[in-house]
């Protein structure tokens, strides 16, 4: 019965072509495209090198003073009794505004406040937003420098592919040392390898070139920065403000379970951090640093709103909705097909009928051609995906990312397909395998 | 082999009710061909419809081959069309996407037989109707004479008791509808089948045993 099944519904896609094809595109380009997208999202906020510990992380990127501002609001009201006017005079001592200045920490703060926590097992300070122009055969070159202590290369596994990176002795002494990526290497040197030892000339200092590690080309500028050297390197003596500084700070909790803990104590810290300091020359009355997870990080600088959290929840509804939307819009494409193809075969059910099938025979029948079909669907799906990945990749349409395929997610979406499939062609299944007989036999005449 | 007491049908729609079959009694005994012939909308579809346990009546008794039925939509009702009764349709309902073997193995497919066995016993049913080289044709190469004939070869498969046959020379011409009818009276006189056809040819009612007339709805002669 199964063979029979089988062969039924590859005759049937075989000689039905129109719908075939538009069911065909519905399944492989639904599935295609969600590996794609779901490939991108995977590389670029997936545990993966150099964020194999990101789930374990809290990001403090700055510190922020403010006070409110409180003002006497009066409220006269006037009414007339006795054709006198009477005044009714209200004082309200209330909120009326707040005022803020935010930027990131001085060393100061990292040092004295932030280090030692109890939930934290490990962290690292660093600085962004550092670009320098370089020249090479006098052909301009901007490189984004990241100042980092020696526990960024433990936070942030980085490949190293020669050489090594920097140690805290070497940060100490404020050594002129740099570890680059394969795209600074080839941009600077013009090779990938080979160039440990070698010397880069940047703002008149001489940096020597200690390490190489793979780009990775991930979007957040301290996870895929052009170079790294011992934030000592930097002019010190210039950080003279007590609050406002160049730092970040990302933590590597304990335990997967101590976000909440290792937030509240950060939050804590900041609660410690003096306001009568001679640098809080407007007078802020609260310290607030606001710890946030990797992903809320992320989603923070995508849609920025006044809580981390709130951008991450609106983050995961949106893509959650997308992911939804790009689904389900073809699973209602394809019952919508499901649904004429066998209504289009009604009278085939009354013959099958009138011959002996019941209504678990007709039900069968349309869901293992339903299955054949999203099968096939889901290996052109495959084809597809693994094509649009490789064109991206080496049309190199994302930067340096490069997108992977991901065979568990491609597995869940095919069985999510799947289950769509079976469904679609399962309810109007059941509903024409209702059908009288000769009301089937009426319609559709074969 | 076929007994109906009382049988009547009604198509109610909300605005009026049409009888169709009106206290129809008829028994039918094993190894008879009978016709039904009637003017158009008289019942005979109908009539026929309700014998192959196709359409459900709306009064009355039915007992086909010892068979009373009790529910139209169960699977002793499934099993028992598939195994007793064979059908033959005016437009002949192959199924265009099976070739010629493959619709006449259709009743075989719910029967607990092998795909070998299946094989055997179609090639067998057409080589009875002269077919035996049309097996790997589609319904849409064959001549209407032709598609009537792998019908008949799909409804004799099973070796029903009971052929219920609505007018199956009524889309082909005089030549083919006598090839047909040879067909069937062969098959009635060799295997002792029992034929009910319903037909508007005179000349082929006269072919069977027994000719009954129906005038809206009610049994006239």
């Amino acid at each position: 019965m199964l063979s029979n099944y089988l062969k039924l519904a590859w005759r049937i896609l075989a000689r039905r072509k129109f719908f075939t094809l538009i069911s065909l595109f519905g399944i492989s380009f639904t599935l295609g495209l969600l590996m794609v997208t779901l490939s991108f999202l995977q590389t670029e906020l997936g545990a993966n090198e150099p964020l194999s510990n990101k789930n374990d992380f809290i990001y403090v990127e700055q510190i922020r003073l403010e006070r409110t501002y409180y003002d006497t609001i009066t409220v006269v009201d006037t009414s007339f009794q006795n054709g006198v006017a009477v005044y009714d005079t209200t004082f309200n001592y209330k909120e009326s505004g707040t005022g803020a200045s935010q930027t990131e920490m001085s060393n100061k703060i990292v040092d004295n406040y932030l280090r030692g926590l109890p939930s934290a097992a490990d962290m690292t300070m660093f600085s962004t937003s550092n670009t320098h122009d370089v020249f090479v055969n006098g052909v301009k070159l901007t490189l984004d420098i990241l100042l980092a202590d020696a526990r960024y290369w433990s936070i942030f596994d980085h490949k190293p592919l020669e050489g090594r990176f920097f140690d805290s002795a070497e940060v100490e002494a404020a050594s002129q040392v740099i570890v680059i990526s394969t795209k600074t290497a080839q941009d600077y040197f013009g090779r990938e390898s080979n160039v440990v030892d070698e010397e880069m000339f940047i703002d008149g200092k001489t940096y020597k070139v200690i390490g190489v590690y793979k780009n990775n080309g991930k979007i957040i500028e301290y996870v895929s920065p052009a170079a790294v050297t011992p934030y000592t390197t930097m002019n010190m003596a210039t950080l003279d403000n007590f609050y406002f500084g160049p730092f970040e700070v990302m933590y590597l909790k304990q335990t997967h379970d101590d976000a909440e803990k290792l937030k509240d104590e950060i939050r804590l810290a900041g609660t410690k951090v003096p306001v009568d300091h001679p640098d809080n020359e407007h007078d802020f009355k609260d310290v607030v640093l606001q710890p946030m997870t990797y992903n809320e990080m992320y989603a923070q600088g995508v849609y920025y709103e006044e809580d981390a959290e709130d951008s991450y929840a609106t983050m995961k509804w949106i893509l959650l909705g997308l992911l939804t939307f790009f689904t389900v819009l073809p699973t209602l494409n394809l019952i919508n097909l499901n649904v004429s193809r066998i209504m289009d075969r009604s009278s085939e059910i009354g013959v099958r009928k009138a011959f002996g099938a019941h209504q678990g025979n007709i039900i069968a029948q349309f869901i293992v051609e339903n299955i054949v079909q999203t099968i096939l669907g889901g290996i052109i799906g495959l084809g597809i995906a693994i094509l649009l990945i490789n064109i991206i990749n080496k049309g190199g349409y994302l930067g340096t990312s490069e997108l992977t395929f991901n065979t568990k997610f491609f597995i869940y979406s095919f069985l999510a397909t799947l289950v769509f499939g079976v469904l679609s062609g399962f309810l109007p299944a059941y509903k024409m395998s209702k059908l009288q007989i000769v009301k089937a036999l009426k319609e559709n005449q074969l | 082999m076929i007994k109906l007491q009382n049988i009547t049908k009604v198509y109610r729609t909300k605005t009026i009710e049409t009888t169709a079959l009106n206290n129809i009694n008829l028994h039918v005994p094993k190894g008879e061909f009978l016709s039904i012939m009637g003017p158009s909308g008289c019942g005979k579809s109908t009539l026929l419809n309700i014998i192959g346990l196709l359409d459900e009546p709306s009064g009355g008794d039915i007992l086909v081959d010892g068979f009373a039925i009790k529910k139209y939509a169960s699977r002793a009702t499934a099993k028992f069309r598939n195994e007793k009764l064979g059908f033959i349709f005016q437009s002949f309902h192959l199924i265009p996407d099976l070739n010629v073997i493959d619709n006449v193995e259709l009743p075989l497919l719910y029967r607990n037989i092998s795909g070998k066995e299946r094989r055997a016993l179609a090639a067998e049913a057409l080589e009875s109707v002269g077919l035996a080289n049309r097996k790997s044709h589609f319904p849409s190469q064959l001549s209407g004479g032709q598609k009537q004939r792998v019908a008949i070869a799909r409804a004799i498969v099973g070796k029903p008791n009971i052929i219920l046959a609505d007018e199956p020379t009524g889309n082909l011409d005089s030549v083919m509808g006598d090839e047909v009818m040879d067909i069937l009276t062969r098959l009635n006189k060799d295997n002792e089948t029992t034929i009910v056809m319903v037909t508007h040819d005179e000349r082929m009612a006269n072919k069977t045993h027994r000719l009954i007339r129906l005038y809206d709805g009610s049994q006239v002669a």
